[in-house]
């Protein structure tokens, strides 16, 4: 008896350890598989990061002011570095709290056998605070249905939010891309710093 | 007298190992003791290549699998990673293969081991507050330059530019495993197979060497690998499935 109590205790722990983030709105962190129709939010929105101002992964203290920074519109924390930026960093004393000095700097675009890579920095000073990937070869067939899914899950109007780079962040985990391509692209934007 | 401009501490990227390695340094110490510490790291993450890299013929990991080097003629670091990989192998019921692939291939734990070690070395030196990724995967002490904890994302596993998840802490390891590498397959060892089921998988622990190497386990086992993470004493995750959701423990230590 004892022992099918915590059986049935066990399996309930173990069971709700599998928290199925579906539909939680605000919760801002579930990948959520889409309903059938759900309404594409913007064409822009949802399409390859391309050029120099795609992303925002500035780890900067400002906080992100939409909380939804989509890449498809230009730089994410809008109001802050480009406001900054063409000051010039000459003998103007500053609010010693606003370390305001990020740029970017972008590699060229390496062509490799399955498509383009594309690599920017994020300085701080002459620092450098992040490398991120602009572009990406594209998967083959599933794997890009399976990336439509996802975005048109979180461009669309359901609620869902995925946090973006913009999110303030110190440090990304996941495999970076390892290939040549990425290398190059990124020693090429280190030089161009 | 002009203010201060940039954060204090230091940042480094390096591209060894076939992957980019990060180092911040948020403590406030003089620039050349930044700078020997910052070199010491990266000295040890290219001797680490230099004695585990599958791809360089005359690594330590190559010519013990070729037979030119007995175990007991390898570094002390071989043979404690090798020693470490055969321990993994049988907690993991097998799934942990260092010889998934045909050859010899530690990497699945090394990456992990390596920035781990280096964490270890900045935090005996006096750098109580960092985060080492290399290549993804995070060993983050103290707090950041902005004197707040780490806080770590979670790269969305369809969207290199996206994060799932933010994680958030003063001292924690975080090993994220996926598939939606090119390349970077994990193979279901017992069908010899590439893994199916989880897209995904973060792990949170102590160790980060450990946490890369369960992380790739629980991609190995697939569905299956849901349960056996949860029974992971001391070990938090979050994993994302083929059909795209995210589960996770209700401990994973997220941000607020």
């Amino acid at each position: 008896m004892r022992r099918a109590f915590l059986a049935i205790t066990g399996l309930a722990a173990s069971t709700t350890a599998l928290v199925v983030l579906k539909g939680s709105p605000g919760t801002s962190q579930a990948a959520q598989e889409p309903p059938a129709g759900t309404p594409v939010g913007s064409e822009a929105a949802g399409a390859p990061p391309s050029g120099t101002d795609a992303p925002a992964a500035a780890p900067t203290a400002a906080a992100t002011s939409s909380p939804w920074p989509t890449r498809g519109a230009t730089r994410s924390p809008a109001a802050r570095p480009t406001s900054r930026a063409p000051a010039p960093r000459t003998t103007t004393a500053r609010p010693p709290q606003q370390p305001t000095t990020t740029r970017r700097v972008t590699g060229p675009i390496v062509e490799n056998e399955y498509g383009n890579v594309q690599v920017q920095i994020v300085l701080n000073g002459d620092r450098i605070v992040e490398a991120l990937t602009l572009e990406l070869p594209s998967g083959p067939g599933e794997t890009e249905r399976h990336s439509d899914d996802v975005r048109r899950a979180y461009n669309g109007t359901s609620g869902e939010v995925v946090r973006r780079q913009g999110a303030d962040l110190d440090t990304v985990s996941g495999a970076t891309e390892t290939s040549d391509s990425y290398r190059r692209s990124l020693r090429a934007a280190i030089e161009r710093a | 007298m002009t203010a201060p401009l940039t954060r204090p501490g230091l940042r480094r990227v390096e591209h060894i190992m076939g992957t980019a390695i990060s180092l911040d340094v948020a403590d406030d110490l003089p620039d050349a003791t930044l700078r020997a510490l910052a070199d010491d790291v990266f000295d040890w993450m290219r001797e680490v290549d230099a004695r585990f890299s599958t791809y360089r013929e005359d690594s330590e990991v190559r010519r013990f699998e070729r037979g030119e080097l007995l175990l007991s003629e390898a570094s002390e670091d071989v043979r404690a990673v090798l020693a470490t990989c055969a321990d993994l192998w049988g907690a993991t019921d097998g799934f942990f293969d260092a010889y998934a692939t045909g050859g010899l291939d530690p990497s699945g734990y090394v990456k992990g081991w390596a920035a781990q070690v280096a964490s270890d070395r900045l935090l005996a030196a006096g750098a109580v507050n960092h985060c080492v990724n290399a290549g993804g995967d995070v060993r983050a002490r103290g707090h950041s330059a902005f004197g707040r904890p780490w806080r770590i994302g979670v790269r969305h596993p369809w969207d290199a530019n996206a994060t799932c998840l933010v994680l958030a802490g003063t001292d924690l390891a975080v090993a994220t495993s996926g598939v939606y590498e090119r390349g970077h397959h994990v193979r279901d060892p017992r069908r010899g197979a590439p893994a199916q089921g989880l897209r995904s998988v973060t792990v949170v622990g102590p160790d980060l060497g450990l946490a890369d190497a369960y992380a790739t386990t629980a991609v190995a086992m697939g569905r299956a690998g849901v349960t056996w993470l949860d029974r992971l004493p001391g070990h938090t995750h979050a994993v994302v499935t083929d059909n795209a959701r995210l589960l996770r423990s209700p401990t994973l230590p997220v941000a607020p």
